[in-house]
């Protein structure tokens, strides 16, 4: 240490020189500027000793003393050539070469990293996709948040609908909005040109376009003369249309096309993306043009039934403009006949509301259970980094010691961070490519959106946020623990520290599996319900045939035709009975009555607005035998009777029990009435002749109605729509009789179109909606605790690996093995109790939110929660008990001379 | 020691600008003149000199050429820009007002004291 300073500053100057050199040869990427820098900083300490051997000193003396004026060499060249702009990048890329390679080197961790992520990614941005446009995306009009639906809704039609009858004075007297409009529905229209084709025409109000904020692609909206009756007849076309039939001509404008025969003028295309407020499919939008003076005559006096949107004004708000339309719709009111005026209410909400329906909640819980899944996948990859940082150590400190600052050594597991996620992401589209194919394959048909949802670029930019903030938390959570440069020394304390990280995100993703799990074992318990319940009727062996008859061809009614089809029907081998219905059993359209509307004759009638709604079918008496749905009490309809001229009904169990509490309703008398303003019967007098067994009549997982059913008589021929149905009790499957069906029925009317059907198919797709929601939950459950069981398994196996010595230095003080697998166990055992329990008490505080999903399962039924934990007890012990075994069999003497 | 004097961040852009005013110059020049100039009050570390002349370079307030050097030595010699005197002229400009500012603040607290 006290030799000569002078010849050590000598000697560093020297090596110092010897490195520009080298340097030169390093750098030949980019030799001129590196090699420019040296020289010029070799030239200032050349200068700087030349003036002080000229001063006298030695030339040891001179460079020692130049050094020391000049400071910090190395660190002066580090500092210069830091300012060039493009140093960023380069050390970036650096940093990726770096670490490229250490993935490499590590092709484990790499692949497990990656398919953590792709899996965590995938499913998160396959789900996105698919709420994107229920949750987020806007409507294709401008401004849409500004745009709502407006009407009445009552007990039997709860979307709101307008009427011709009085959506003029509300037009003309209405202040929130800025403009109003309407729709009358779409249609079914014939391009008759060459080549007909079947189209949907939607008639709409001139301002329809302007108010929902739509611009033609190409033409023009509709002028004000158009919208007259019997004004110019003209047209906008879809976008598809104009592709599929003119080839996307820009010259169709002024073309004229024949339409259900007529000439109709093309005046302008359609937006790609346009979309009536009601979701129908549209090809053709045409001038609703209305009679305004005949809307109080036309349909009995209330005018066409139409669907009003409307624009609020700027600053008005959903609440404000509820309030400001109250006295119109008081108004309205005054014209609606009394008796049913209280069933009527004003509703007016945003457009999206009325397309979503209950879509939302269903959404919500799909995306909420999909982000836990992500962010059990992130913890996992920061535990995964954790570890492989904890084995890195040397190496870390090793580079810190040899000058990478803390700073760049963060840097570096952030770019490691960030590529992993970038990997992740591409590897994660992929798979949500793929899922979501799966999803359309397996998703139920009333989901709305499911079969447009598309990875777009707004979503491959979700994907890319939300695998950039991945990364950013086991980035930070990775980088916050690496060593100093002490590190080298303090190894067993630093590995410590790595350790409780460990544990701590593990015990998070157990605990969100166990939210996870709950969720899943929730609705797999709600969806077995749904399964299970009594439907009150066989669809097994039933086939169903539908025959929508063109009217036009049946100026004298159905009747004739339904007859003839039955009896050509019962010829069919295989079929041993033949039933009819207005409407089919479980769900669907079906027609109804008020309750109140009902009255048991000898009783007082109910009170008007009461009981809700009675289902009503119109029935052939094999209808019952073909459902295998029993006659409970009386004789029920008999053949005999279809031709007879009394009047009778039979009554679901439910609805006897209500208008004949504790009577026998056999024999007894039913009117229908209406209020005016007090109850007033019907002239005709109803006897039952029979109680039928109840049929779920609204859907799976709702409670049913009361009911009632009519015989369909051959003196009654208006009973008989073009709308009934078939049920054939056969046990030959759909698509075998299906040909024999058709036969038949082309024999009777040859253009009629044909649906057959079977009704346990039918049925079954009921429940495609919770089994959908149930498979996706269960998949993302099941992801979710494997990727905890591995992140347990990987922490629990390491801690006993770094703990072999101690474990050695226990046998040999004594240690039993049974003490060792305790000691080992143990950790595992804390963290899953942990992590459980605070996962099951996370459940059960968010399990309110499930209500309304689940089906006859209580949200905290106590069944799915133990079930859970008991579950999570077996998987853990699995996973703590292998490893655990592992340090079982470590050999003391073995371990002991390692050291 | 001599006595050293803390610069003021973005102080040492101002005295390379002002330098390099008078003649191009290499960075051990400019080193010297500093010190000169300034009686040895302003102990510039001469390692500091670089990055800044390289960030000025960058910034386009100077440019350099490789030149002999008096002792036919081939150095970097470092000249202003166009753009560099206008920034030059502007925190002359700045310099001004602040010292006059910073002396009026001190002059006051004095009167105040006495």
């Amino acid at each position: 240490m006290s030799r000569d300073p002078h010849h050590r500053a000598d000697a560093t100057a020297g090596r110092w020189l010897r490195m520009l050199r080298l340097r030169a040869s390093w750098f030949r990427r980019r030799p001129s500027l590196q090699q420019e820098l040296d020289e010029e900083l070799a030239f200032h300490l050349e200068q700087s000793v030349r003036l002080y051997e000229a001063a006298g000193m030695s030339a040891a003396e001179a460079r020692h003393q130049a050094l020391l004026d000049f400071g910090g060499l190395e660190q002066t060249r580090e500092e210069t050539w830091r300012q060039r702009p493009s140093w960023l990048i380069e050390t970036i890329l650096q940093d990726v070469r770096y670490a490229a390679r250490g993935f490499l080197r590590n092709p484990a961790f790499t692949a497990t990293v990656l398919l953590t992520l792709a899996l965590g990614i995938g499913a998160t941005t396959a789900v996105f996709s698919v709420v994107d446009r229920i949750l987020f995306r806007s409507l294709p009009y401008a401004h849409d948040d500004r745009l709502v639906s407006l009407g009445l809704v009552q007990s039997l039609e709860k979307q709101e609908f307008t009427l011709g009858g009085f959506f003029y004075e509300w037009r003309d007297n209405q202040r929130p909005f800025a403009s109003l409009t309407f729709e009358t529905g779409t249609s079914d229209c014939n391009l008759t040109d060459v080549n007909p084709v079947h189209l949907q025409c939607a008639d709409v109000a001139q301002n329809f376009l302007p108010t929902l904020g739509i611009t033609p692609l190409l033409g023009r909206n509709f002028l004000p003369e158009e919208d007259l009756p019997h004004g110019p007849a003209v047209a906008m076309i879809s976008d598809g249309l104009w592709l599929s039939r003119f080839n996307r001509d820009p010259g169709i404008l002024n073309k004229s096309i024949s339409l259900d025969e007529h000439s109709v003028r093309i005046v302008g295309v359609l937006p790609r993306d346009f979309e009536m407020p009601r979701m129908q499919p549209v090809d053709i939008v045409v001038p609703a043009a209305m009679d305004i003076a005949a809307q109080h005559t036309v349909n009995s006096g209330i005018g066409y039934p139409m669907w009003a949107f409307a624009r609020l004004k700027p600053g008005v708000s959903l609440a404000e403009a509820r309030l400001q339309m109250q006295p119109l719709y008081l108004h309205t009111q005054q014209w609606i006949p009394a008796e049913i005026r209280n069933d009527f209410h004003l509703q007016i909400r945003s457009i999206r509301d009325r397309q979503m329906q209950d879509a939302y909640r269903a959404a919500w819980f799909l995306l909420g259970g999909v982000l836990a899944v992500l962010l059990i996948a992130c913890a996992n990859v920061a535990s995964l980094f954790s570890a492989r940082s904890a084995v890195r150590e040397r190496e870390l400190a090793v580079r810190s010691a040899l000058g990478a600052s803390r700073g760049r050594l963060m840097r570096q597991t952030m770019t490691e961070a960030w590529m992993l996620a970038l990997a992740g992401a591409f590897a994660g589209g992929l798979l949500a490519e793929l899922l979501l194919q799966v999803f359309i394959a397996i998703g139920p048909a009333g989901l709305p959106f499911l079969a447009k949802a598309r990875l777009d670029l707004r979503v491959i930019a979700f994907t890319v946020l939300i695998s950039l903030l991945c990364a950013l938390f086991f980035g930070i959570l990775a980088s916050v623990e690496k060593p100093r440069a002490l590190a080298l020394a303090a190894r067993a304390k630093r590995s410590r520290t790595h350790a409780r990280l460990r544990r701590t995100l593990v015990a998070l993703q157990i605990a969100i599996s166990a939210v996870l799990l709950s969720s899943a074992g929730l609705l797999l318990k709600s969806f077995a319900n749904l399964e299970n319940q009594k439907l009150g009727m066989e669809p097994r062996d039933v086939v169903t045939v539908h025959v929508p008859l063109n009217s036009e061809h049946y100026p004298k009614g159905f009747m004739d035709f339904y007859l003839r089809a039955e009896a050509a029907l019962r010829q069919l081998p295989g079929v041993s009975v033949v039933g009819m219905s207005s409407s089919l059993p479980p769900d669907g359209w079906k027609s109804g009555t008020r309750y109140a509307e009902i009255l048991a004759v000898g009783k007082s009638p109910a009170p008007q607005g009461s009981g809700g709604t009675v289902t009503t079918r119109t029935v052939s008496p094999n209808y019952f035998r073909a459902l295998h749905i029993p006659i409970v009490q009386g004789p029920g309809f008999t053949e005999e009777q279809r031709r007879s001229d009394s009047h009778i009904l039979v009554l679901s169990q439910l609805l006897a029990s209500r208008l004949f509490p504790g009577e026998d309703p056999i024999g007894r008398h039913v009117q229908f009435g209406s209020f005016n303003p007090y109850f007033t019967a019907g002239p005709t007098l109803f006897t039952v002749v029979g109680v039928a067994a109840d049929v779920k009549n609204s859907g799976l997982g709702v409670d049913s109605e009361p009911e009632y059913y009519t015989l369909g008589r051959d003196r009654d021929p208006d009973a008989w729509t073009r709308h009934h149905y078939f049920l054939l009790e056969t046990a030959l499957p759909a698509a075998v009789i299906a040909p024999w069906i058709r036969a038949q029925i082309a024999q009777l009317d040859a253009t009629a179109p044909v649906e057959v059907r079977s009704l346990s198919q039918d049925v079954n797709q009921l429940g495609d909606r919770p089994r959908f929601a149930t498979a996706l939950l269960g998949f993302f459950a099941f992801c979710g605790l494997l990727m905890a069981v591995i992140g347990l398994y990987g922490v629990i196996a390491y801690v006993a690996s770094q703990r072999t010595q101690e474990i050695g230095v226990r046998m040999a003080l004594g240690a039993t093995r049974l003490n060792i697998l305790r000691l080992i166990a143990g950790e595992g055992v804390r963290m899953v109790t942990l992590g459980g329990l605070l996962g099951l008490g996370a459940a059960l505080a968010l399990s309110q939110v499930m209500q309304s999903l689940l089906f006859q399962v209580s949200p905290r039924d106590p069944q799915i929660y133990i079930g859970v934990a008991a579950l999570l007890a077996l998987v853990a012990l699995a996973a703590t008990l292998l490893p655990g075994w592992t340090a079982m069999q470590v050999d003391p003497v073995e371990a002991l001379r390692n050291e | 020691m001599p006595p050293s004097v803390d610069l003021l961040q973005g102080t040492l852009d101002l005295l390379i600008l002002k330098t390099l005013a008078l003649e191009p110059m290499h960075g051990w020049g400019v080193a010297l003149r500093i010190q000169q100039i300034s009686k040895e009050v302003l102990q510039i570390g001469q390692g500091s000199l670089y990055p800044a002349l390289h960030r000025l370079e960058y910034r386009g307030w100077i440019k350099s050429e490789w030149a002999s050097s008096d002792n036919n030595r081939r150095a970097k010699f470092y000249s202003l820009t166009a753009k560099g005197r206008k920034q030059l002229a502007a925190e002359l400009d700045q310099w001004d007002r602040m010292a006059a500012a910073i002396a009026l603040v001190l002059g006051q607290d004095k009167a105040a004291t006495a």
